[in-house]
């Protein structure tokens, strides 16, 4: 440049040309801000587009393309982009496209369930679906295998959202008034709630589910009791009318409720899935446990009317067991109707005499033939059962087992199954037959000579009696007239203007009149004994003036 | 004839002018009934083609994205153009909807169609094949396309429903606005210029 400016003025170079072969403007940002706007759009969605998952419902009912939504904790996780039937036209297929961040709902145990309003005993669900609609209710599942296809759950789950908690299964024999949904009480707070329930693999009983929430899971322990706490408990004892039920909503619903005994030394915490039995009622829950029972079978030649399947089966007052089955049987040999009685015994329920009996006798209750020899060697020692009236009134019977030492030797066949204990008549029949015997002796007094002998003497006796009455009377009559004759002159004598009473007024005056001089005589000595001797002094004061001392 | 080529006749009055050539900001008018004649029309071919293909873009996000939606009380609804069409479609005035959807959708995309091909080719300075049957029918489409009408109405909805129900403006909704004063730019009057260019 300063070479330029020294050297003066030059003709101006000629510049370069270049022709661009394509010159794009400016103006083309303008689409391609569009483009880009439009690709970051898309990709977006792309990038926020999840697993798309099929889920097989049995209605389509409240799931509508593109408008069902899919929510977890009421947070939208995904959106029905499709409802179809399926292709066997026996239930719906919903396609689902869930979020990216949902992936996790993929996994094969993820429950889906239909949220619409449910009104229910336990209570209401889903109120707010009557305005938003229906919509998908999700639960993240555990497993770590991942599925496309998922069953639809007709009900919502009871326990959703990974709850803290323990899940107990329940044996029992029937369902009675329990639901899914039915609380589970402890100390009558609710802590859990009934989640499923099934026959059990033999269909013999009833396999319940049960969910305690946690904290209050820890109060399950081994030792723990669960009963039905469903309806009311009446009580009429001596202390009045006492009625008992867990809750209302138990009533109608049902429910159960747990408790360890209050004695339960060494308890800890059960382990989930634990299986525990669930008793009839608080009272069989918490009674010391039966332990094994033992079947025996009883045969009585009488009737037994009155004995009740479940009446009670007492050792020497203590019960401890229960009827089973009466069944009336034909003996060919007697031609009789005997009646067999199958009785269950629980002996652990005899407590300490059981135990010790085991300790004594080293009998162990798991040896089936050592537990029958020792029932023979009972039977040996007078063991019978006996029906015996526990209620006259109503005439109810239980079975007592007690020791007759007494009793007819019975031969104990230690073969035989169940175990046969012989038994003797019931202390009712016993009774009627001594009744009976007395009254056969007294058919066999002579009533009717007694009779003829007494009438012939009542005969005798009237005989009498007129005699008397025509000889005795009439000289009976004559002395009373006598009698009555002596008495009316002793009362003239007696009378009040009678000669003699007047003579005995004075003569009695004139004994008083003596009484007195002899007083006064006896007073004058006291005071002068010397008028004995020397007569009475002249100046002696007459008797008269002074006062006499009153005796 | 070849006069004729440099005359513009006043599509109100008749009146036949010569043409001239605009300045920025300048509009020439017809002097017998003060109708708009010609305009500055400061867009190069490359311009509209851009602005063309930007067009098209925004009918794309216009017709897929929805327009708005609408919740109440947990109610959502949201709705696309077509979703609109369908929806009068299926009430009583089923014609209403062919309308409906030839002055929003069908219009405004062969408008969309034909300029970029028009001007694709117009580009390298050559006519397209059937240049005379696109540029007719950009001028028959021209009064066909109501995307503004619809604009509005939405924009009227929007407004009236906001009162009622929380109502959400939808990405669709911006893309119809653009996409509406964007074709009045370039699908406008002005691409007659075409005829004289080629």
């Amino acid at each position: 440049m300063k070479s330029q400016a020294t050297d003066g003025p030059q003709d101006p170079g000629q510049a370069s040309i270049k022709t661009r072969r394509f010159s794009v403007s400016l103006v083309w940002i303008v689409p391609i801000v569009a483009v880009l706007v439009g690709i970051s759009l898309v990709v977006n969605s792309w990038m926020q587009e999840g697993p798309t998952i099929t889920v097989t419902f049995k209605t389509g009912s409240g799931l509508t393309a593109n408008k069902t939504e899919v929510k977890y904790r009421n947070v939208v996780i995904g959106h029905v982009s499709e409802v179809k039937l399926s292709d066997d036209q026996k239930s719906v297929n919903a396609t689902i496209k869930l979020d990216k961040q949902a992936e996790s709902f993929t996994r094969e145990d993820s429950q889906f369930w239909v949220v619409r309003p449910r009104i229910g005993a336990g209570g209401v669900s889903g109120i707010d679906t009557l305005l938003s609609g229906d919509y998908i209710g999700a639960d993240i599942g555990q497993a770590n295998a991942r599925s496309k296809h998922f069953i639809g759950l007709e009900n919502p789950p009871p326990i959703t959202y990974g709850e803290p908690g323990k899940r107990f299964t329940l044996h029992t024999q029937d369902l009675g008034s329990l639901d899914i949904g039915s609380p589970v009480y402890y100390r009558k707070i609710p802590v859990g709630q009934v989640v499923a329930y099934a026959l059990d693999a033999e269909g013999k009983g009833v396999n319940i589910e049960i969910f305690v929430y946690a904290p209050n899971d820890v109060y399950v322990t081994e030792n723990t009791r669960f009963w039905n706490a469903s309806g009311i408990d009446v009580n009429v004892g001596a202390n009045g009318f006492a009625v008992s039920t867990e809750s209302l909503s138990s009533l109608l619903v049902g429910g159960i409720a747990f408790r360890a005994p209050e004695y339960s030394p060494n308890d800890q915490p059960a382990n989930e899935n634990k299986t525990f039995d669930l008793f009839e009622d608080q009272q069989t829950a918490l009674a010391p446990p039966h332990g094994k029972g033992q079947y025996l079978s009883l045969r009585f030649d009488q009737a037994l009317r009155g004995l009740k399947i479940d009446a009670p089966v007492e050792f020497l007052g203590v019960e401890f067991g229960k009827v089973v089955s009466i069944n009336l049987d034909f003996d060919a040999k007697k031609r009789s109707f005997p009646l067999n009685v199958g009785i269950m015994i629980y002996p652990q329920r005899l407590g300490q005499a059981h135990l010790k009996m085991l300790e004594t006798l080293k009998h162990n209750p798991d040896d089936e033939a050592a537990s029958i020899r020792l029932m023979g060697s009972f039977i040996e020692n007078g063991l019978r059962a006996q029906a015996r009236s526990g209620n006259l009134l109503t005439g109810q019977l239980y079975i007592a087992l007690d020791f007759y030492p007494k009793a007819e030797k019975v031969v104990f066949d230690p073969t035989a199954r169940p175990v046969i204990v012989p038994t003797i008549p019931g202390s009712l029949e016993q009774l009627q037959e001594k009744l009976e015997g007395m009254v056969n002796k007294i058919n066999q007094l002579p009533i009717e000579r007694i009779a003829g002998n007494l009438d012939s003497n009542l005969v005798e006796l009237r005989k009498g009696l007129v005699q008397f009455n025509a000889r005795t009377l009439p000289g009976v009559q004559t002395t009373l007239a006598d009698v009555s004759k002596t008495l009316q002159s002793a009362s003239s004598t007696l009378a009040d203007d009678s000669p003699q009473r007047e003579q005995l007024n004075d003569t009695l005056n004139e004994l008083g009149r003596m009484s007195r001089s002899l007083r006064e005589l006896s007073d004058y000595l006291g005071r002068n004994p010397e008028s004995l001797i020397r007569g009475r002094p002249d100046n002696a004061a007459p008797m008269d003036m002074k006062a006499p001392p009153r005796n | 004839m070849a006069t004729t080529d440099q005359l513009i006749i006043c599509e109100h009055c008749d009146c036949v002018y010569e043409k001239v050539t605009l300045a920025k900001h300048q509009k020439a008018l017809c002097t017998c009934c003060g109708g708009v004649l010609q305009r500055y029309n400061g867009l190069s071919v490359e311009q509209r083609l851009a602005l063309a293909f930007t067009a098209m873009m925004l009918w794309i996000f216009a017709n897929f994205y929805p327009v708005m939606s609408i919740s109440m009380k947990g109610l959502k609804n949201s709705a696309t153009l077509w979703d609109s069409v369908l929806a009068l479609s299926q009430g009583p005035i089923t014609f209403i909807a062919l309308v409906a959807a030839i002055s929003i959708i069908i219009a405004p995309l062969f408008q969309l169609v034909l300029l970029i091909w028009v001007l694709s080719f117009a580009l390298v300075h050559r006519r397209s094949p059937g240049f005379k049957v696109c540029m007719r029918w950009l001028e028959t489409l021209r009064p066909w396309s109501m995307l503004e009408v619809c604009l509005l109405g939405a924009m009227v909805a929007v407004f009236k429903l906001a009162g009622l129900l929380d109502v959400i403006p939808g990405i669709g909704l911006f893309a119809l606005a653009v996409l509406s004063l964007m074709l009045i730019r370039i699908a406008g009057r002005d691409v007659r210029d075409l005829w004289d260019v080629l």
